[in-house]
């Protein structure tokens, strides 16, 4: 009876503009199930999921926020003490794109953040299984967005093709686990920061962008 | 163990004090000492009393609440009411006729004012001329009132006090009227019937009819008609005589006849039979003598009235008069007249002139009297009176024209003078019928208007001022009842093309129409939000903020609410019934709506920006122990949400108190969305709620004795306290009655996942608080016991843990998933439930979790000391120790304990841990033993009291730990072996092995054997598909039989078959027989091992193919022969590893020697 829930408890928080696909996003990662004809979510979601990470379970409690403006209220309340916050937009809607600057703030905002260095942000562009005319925003926009906020970790996903998706919980784990070693380290190492302002390609960037699985990159520099 | 047993007991009780949970948490709230109450209020100054309080109050004393609050309001008013009259009383100096809003006063009294001295100018003019009239009306008094009533001398007196005439202008004014003729007056008399009368005809009837004439004058005589055949005729016919000269001396008469048609005697004979009676009869008889006798017709008289005009008062009068016959007795019967005076005069006149006098003299009379406002009601005194009332009779003004006249005049005076409201709806009720059915002339109707214009504004300001307090209710609910009487004559008489609410005079009436306004119904709505508006901006005005903070601004707010709502409360118990019954209008209603608008729009700025504003709360300054660290210690981040909250529930209730009033209309209220207002907010009072019942769970840990608080629970303080949030905290969302399912939906999953976040921080901080417990540290020991405190931190946590679901219950989950279904389908609501059935299992889990840890935090404690004592229980035993009894007591009184407090889920969940970890500290003891080269008595003892331990506590059947206990076990006995023995251990396992093989690569052997007494036969028959040991292919094998285990056969011979060259399918066909001791026979376990080996061609080096074991008790007891048998076959085996526990064992003996040899033997054996 004890022993599942032993693990390392995680909670996430998924935000972004209503429609970009938080919910399939939940629903594939945590079910394996795709629905195109999804509601939205009323306020907030919530479900559980384990995931193994070289070797340790880590249950995550992911909390699916609406994006519509009217829910604003009910949601916000539901960002504290988050571990995680998934910054979501659709990459064949600009706008979604452009509003992550918006979510940034309402997270960091209600989530009370202190030190803006420790901020568990990880950007995921959701539909990559649309076709190229469609796509609004290039992988590179993505990428200089998320260094322009010093966020480290971006990735394409589809909820529809199942692309992506359990990588992106791994990678919104592994960076919380970079994050939480760091400020252990930081305490003894004063000095083993990471320039996060160093371009892209910078070997000693952690950065951990993965393109989206329709175009079919290599994972690259981690 | 007795405890076992009692488990059930426990059960029992358990199940007990579930059901009576909530009922008992309020009672032992109740009972508990008040001190620590109320010290764990002082965390936070009654926050929750606060919020559950309102919430109580409402559920079970909303009657008293409400008294109360009507009483806070009333003396809130009083307060108001008194600056309200210094502010009115200012401006008494002007014409007190419309004493509202100044700008609207001064505006209307200035044309009034103007229209009134014209007015006055008139009657000015020509006053010399009105007071002649007055004197001549005096000088010619009519009726029978006049000289006793009051004296000729004193009308005049008071006529010129009244005209304000000097003294010379009087005489002067007095020769003018003496000099005047004689006034024309006319006598109007209607006979209008007559009752038991005299029969005079025959038939017992008689045909009535009236002459009258005045005495002076009998030559003229006026005749009603001819009723036929009646005792009881109605004439209602009218006359009207000159009375000629002034004389009071005059008499009216009134003669009663009955009327006989010029007949014949024969005719009158034909009546014969028409005859009644005797009487009847003789009538007859006489009236044909009569008849006979004079020959001409002649009317019989019934009987005669005689009125002397001085009887009849100047007023008139309607009266029975008695019928009288000269000489006669008995009764003739009675005749009812209507008899007045009138004149000659013009009508038009003489109700100009009566305007002009009334006024005057009621001027006068006001001035004299000094009636107070709204007090007047028509009571002239008796020279004023007899005054007006000469001056009616004698000019022949009708009751309708009088009315008229007193209407017009009253309603001018009233303007500057207020009269009694009474007065007009009186006077009203009078003219109501003959305004809608006579015919009145234009300038009458248009003087009626004009009257009713000037009227209106007092009206109107008594619905405004409804709530002014310097009369006393009964008062006012007078007034406002004559003037809504009123207002409905007006309604029922209306409409007008006059102007009845010129926009100059009602700058707040909205009227859009075209033309001249006579929407009373309209005015009467404006009147009534212009009135409940005036109001309002007076107590926001004089409720001015205190400082201005926002605190202050809500308070206000809420006061304001409180206010509007017991005014409200007022209007439906008092006004409302007038208002439907009079005018048919909804007044409160009216109000509500207008109450509704004002509300949102005073309230929603300031909420949307409060809320917007509110200082969030930071959780994660919560420190253990620390409380919050407070950044600004002058403000208090919590009292602005609970006034907000105040408000809310203010508005919730004025928003309810409108959902009664106008079910119809409640849709289209803008303040019905009011909640929307407070969104922001709401997270933030779940916020607070959450810090609070932290802060409050933190103290009520502190605090707690740590004793049971009574003997029928197992738990302490702190969890009814705890508890006792979680109640708050509902009730907090009981009274939110949050009306947004969407929103509740959400809510609901914050409350429960916040509910987790406290009994977590429960869980830890009781944890930490028995942390340092059951120590005990002395000379000869330290050890640590199981403690009351330890058990209770357990069942508080657990009994914490068991209220979650209920209280998710309780929050009405289930209510909001039926709406979500109602709303949005089964698809989201499978949705939202999913959400919320994990959020809670997610928190049962996590606290669950926390018990688990306690509960292995107890048993961690415990090993230590368990640990020591099967140490020296395991190395001592031999040596007459008791420290398998000190061992045995020490789990005896922990596990007694733990039995004794724990409920048996915890109970047996400890158990659990317990096996668990003594089998790993076991483990951990035999591998650290072993690397020590322990003799096998360590182990047997060790083994020995887990045997015994196991068999007191331990039942095998229900063990999630048995297979680890198992392997402990084992492998202890192993252990506890001798070297032989574990050798024999060893074969054993491989006899167990080779019995599963199905095929072999060494091949098969076919043998026989039996037991005769205590001697052995073995017939080895052959073997088949050996295993290839030359180069050539083939094999040279032989058998050799072993009795095993070998120390006990010591002495016995080991034979084996002859060699069988190079085949491998070798035909032995010998037969061994072998004595044994009857010990040996016994001996449990034997076994017979048939060895198969290749012959070395020295003869030196035998190699090994394979073997079999043959265990005693399969061998046959039998005197049969061992021919008669079935052949045995057996596949050969090999052994593969070292990996059993025998052979570990056997390994770990490092300075054996006999195992060390057997080891060696052995794997040389292993497949290569």
């Amino acid at each position: 009876m004890r022993s599942t829930t032993k693990n390392p408890l995680l909670k996430v928080v998924i935000l972004g503009d209503g429609g970009v696909g938080k919910s399939c996003l939940m629903n594939r990662f945590v079910s394996n199930q795709f629905d195109e004809h999804s509601f939205h979510t009323i306020g907030v979601e919530f479900l559980n999921k384990d995931l193994d990470i070289e070797g340790q379970t880590y249950t995550l409690q992911i909390w699916d926020t609406a994006g519509q403006e009217r829910f604003k209220t009910l949601r916000t309340p539901f960002y504290r003490g988050s571990d995680i916050c998934m910054l979501t937009y659709a990459i064949d809607d600009k706008m979604s794109f452009k509003n992550l600057e918006m979510w940034r703030k309402e997270f960091a905002y209600y989530a009370d953040l202190k030190e803006s260095n420790q901020i568990p942000f990880i950007v995921v562009g959701n539909k990559s299984d649309v076709s190229s005319e469609a796509r609004e925003v290039s992988q590179l926009e993505m990428e200089t967005w998320c260094n322009e906020n010093s966020i480290t970790s971006c990735i394409e996903t589809s909820a529809k093709s199942a692309s992506n998706v359990e990588e992106a919980f791994k990678m919104a784990v592994q960076h919380w686990l970079r994050l939480e070693s760091r400020a252990d380290i930081n305490e003894t190492h004063v000095n083993d920061t990471v320039d996060l302002s160093k371009k892209i390609g910078d070997s000693n960037r952690m950065s951990c962008c993965v393109g989206g699985g329709a175009a079919g990159d290599d994972d690259t520099n981690n | 163990m007795n405890q076992l047993r009692k488990r059930t007991d426990l059960l029992g009780i358990k199940l007990l004090y579930k059901e009576n949970r909530i009922s008992k948490l309020l009672k032992w709230n109740g009972n508990r000492k008040k001190s620590t109450d109320s010290r764990i209020q002082q965390v936070d100054n009654g926050f929750f009393e606060k919020f559950g309080s309102l919430f109580r109050e409402q559920a079970e004393m909303a009657q008293a609440r409400e008294q109360e609050e009507q009483q806070h309001v009333a003396e809130l008013a009083a307060q108001i009411a008194p600056k309200d009259e210094e502010e009115k009383e200012e401006e008494p100096e002007t014409p007190p006729l419309v004493t509202a809003d100044s700008e609207a006063s001064s505006s209307d009294s200035e044309s009034e004012k103007d229209d009134f001295q014209a007015d006055f100018l008139a009657a000015a003019f020509n006053i010399d001329e009105l007071y002649t009239e007055m004197l001549y009306v005096i000088l010619h008094n009519v009726g029978c009132d006049v000289a006793f009533e009051v004296g000729q001398t004193a009308l005049f007196s008071y006529a010129q006090d009244a005209f304000k005439i000097p003294n010379s202008k009087h005489r002067q004014l007095m020769d003018v009227a003496e000099q005047k003729e004689d006034p024309e007056l006319i006598i109007n008399v209607e006979v209008i019937e007559a009752k038991e009368l005299r029969a005079k005809d025959a038939n017992g009837l008689s045909d009535p009819f009236v002459t009258l004439y005045l005495a002076s004058n009998t030559s003229h005589r006026y005749n009603t008609s001819v009723k036929t055949m009646t005792l009881n005729p109605i004439w209602e016919e009218h006359f009207a005589l000159a009375i000629n000269d002034k004389s009071v001396n005059d008499t009216l008469c009134l003669e009663v006849w009955d009327f006989d048609p010029a007949e014949t005697v024969k005719e009158k004979f034909g009546k014969f039979f028409e005859v009644k009676g005797v009487k009847g009869m003789s009538k007859l008889v006489k009236e044909i003598a009569v008849t006979a006798a004079t020959g001409q017709h002649e009317n019989e008289l019934i009987g005669v009235a005689k009125i002397p005009l001085s009887t009849i008062p100047a007023s008139g009068m309607t009266m029975w008069y008695t019928l009288d016959k000269k000489n006669k007795v008995t009764r003739r019967g009675v005749l009812k007249v209507r008899i007045s005076f009138s004149s000659g005069k013009n009508n038009q006149v003489a109700g100009q002139e009566h305007r002009h006098m009334r006024r005057i003299i009621l001027l006068h009379e006001l001035e004299v009297s000094k009636v107070a406002p709204y007090w007047w009601c028509e009571n002239f005194t008796p020279q004023a009176d007899q005054l007006l009332t000469q001056h009616v009779a004698q000019s022949g003004l009708t009751q309708t024209e009088v009315a008229l006249c007193s209407y017009s005049v009253y309603a001018g005076i009233h303007q500057k003078h207020p009269l009694s409201f009474g007065l007009f709806s009186k006077l009203l009720e009078k003219l109501l019928k003959p305004l809608q059915t006579e015919i009145i002339n234009e300038e009458d109707l248009k003087l009626f208007w004009e009257a009713t214009r000037k009227l209106l504004p007092s009206c109107l300001s008594i619905i405004r001022k409804i709530r002014k307090k310097t009369t006393n209710e009964k008062t006012i609910m007078k007034q406002v009842m004559e003037v809504l009487k009123i207002l409905n004559y007006i309604i029922t008489l209306g409409p007008t093309d006059i102007d009845l609410f010129p926009s100059n005079l009602y700058p707040w009436i909205t009227f859009h129409g075209n033309g001249p306004n006579c929407d009373i119904q309209g005015a009467l709505r404006d009147a009534i939000s212009k009135g409940a508006n005036d109001w309002l901006n007076y107590i926001i005005e004089n409720n001015t903020e205190n400082g201005g903070t926002s605190i202050s601004k809500l308070q206000n707010l809420i006061q304001m609410i409180q206010l509007i709502r017991s005014d409200l409360q007022k209007a439906i118990e008092y006004y409302d019934k007038f208002f439907i019954e009079h005018v048919n209008f909804q007044y409160a209603k009216c109000l509500y709506t207008f109450y509704q608008a004002r509300v949102a729009t005073l309230c929603e700025p300031d909420v949307r920006e409060i809320c917007k504003n509110l200082k969030t709360l930071d959780n994660s300054d919560y420190k253990f122990g620390e409380g919050f660290v407070n950044e600004d210690p002058t403000v208090d981040p919590l009292a602005e949400g609970t006034s907000l909250f105040e408000l809310y529930l203010a508005i919730q209730r004025f928003v309810t108190l409108g959902q009664g009033l106008c079910p119809a209309d409640y849709n289209s209220f803008h303040i019905r969305n009011f909640h929307q207002w407070f969104h922001v907010g709401v997270a933030t009072w779940l916020d607070i709620a959450v810090y609070k019942a932290l802060q409050r769970i933190e103290k009520a840990v502190e605090l707690d004795p740590l004793v049971h608080i009574d003997s029928t629970v197992k738990y302490s303080s702190s969890a009814v306290d705890t508890l006792t949030i979680f109640y708050q905290v509902n009730t907090f969302w009981q009274q939110l009655n949050w009306p947004d399912v969407e929103g509740c939906y959400t809510f609901i999953a914050k409350i429960i996942d916040d509910i987790c976040q406290c009994c977590v921080s429960y869980a830890k901080k009781m944890a930490a608080r028995v942390d340092g417990l059951g120590h005990i540290e002395n000379v000869y020991e330290k050890k640590f016991e199981v403690t009351t405190e330890w058990c209770l931190a357990i069942n508080n946590i657990d009994y914490v843990r068991e209220t979650l679901e209920p209280f998710t219950r309780d929050l009405g989950m289930e209510d909001i998933l039926k709406k979500i279904m109602e709303l949005k389908g089964p698809v989201d609501e499978k949705r939202c439930r999913d959400t919320l059935n994990t959020v809670i299992s997610n928190a049962i889990d996590t606290v669950r979790n926390a018990i688990v840890e306690l509960l292995e935090t107890v048993v961690n404690k415990m090993i230590p000391s368990m640990k020591r004592l099967l140490i020296e229980g395991a190395e001592l035993c031999d040596q007459d120790s008791n420290c398998i009894d000190r061992l045995m007591m020490y789990v005896d009184e922990n596990l007694g304990t733990l039995n004794t407090e724990l409920n048996e889920e915890n109970f047996n969940r400890i158990l659990e841990i317990v096996w668990e970890s003594l089998s790993e500290t076991i483990n951990e003891l035999i591998r650290n033993n072993l690397e020590n080269r322990r003799p096998p008595s360590f182990f047997s003892n060790l083994h020995k009291t887990l045997i015994l331990m196991l068999g007191v506590y331990k039942d095998p059947s229900d063990c999630n730990s048995c297979d680890a206990l198992k392997r402990t076990e084992q492998v202890l006995r192993v252990n506890a072996l001798e070297t032989s023995d574990l050798i024999h251990e060893v074969h054993l396992e491989l006899a167990d092995k080779f019995d599963q093989f199905t095929e072999s690569p060494y091949g098969e052997i076919s043998f026989r054997s039996k037991f005769d007494g205590d001697t052995i036969q073995i017939e080895v028959i052959n073997a088949r598909d050996l295993a290839v040991m030359d180069s050539s292919g083939n094999s040279d094998s032989f058998v050799r039989i072993h009795l095993l285990p070998e120390h006990e056969f010591a002495n016995v011979e080991k034979p084996k078959t002859k060699t069988h060259h190079k085949t491998l399918f070798p035909l032995y066909d010998e037969t061994f027989t072998i004595n044994l001791t009857p010990a040996q026979r016994e001996i449990e376990n034997g076994l017979v091992l048939l060895s198969v080996k290749d012959k070395d061609l020295l003869g030196y080096n035998n190699q090994y193919i394979g073997e079999t074991f043959i265990r005693f008790r399969d061998i046959p007891c039998t005197s049969e022969s061992l021919s008669e048998l079935p052949q045995v076959k057996k596949w050969l085996g090999r052994p593969t590893s070292f990996d059993t526990d025998a052979l570990k064992a056997l390994e770990s003996r490092q300075g054996d020697k006999q195992a060390k040899e057997f080891l060696k033997k052995f794997k040389n054996k292993i497949t290569p």
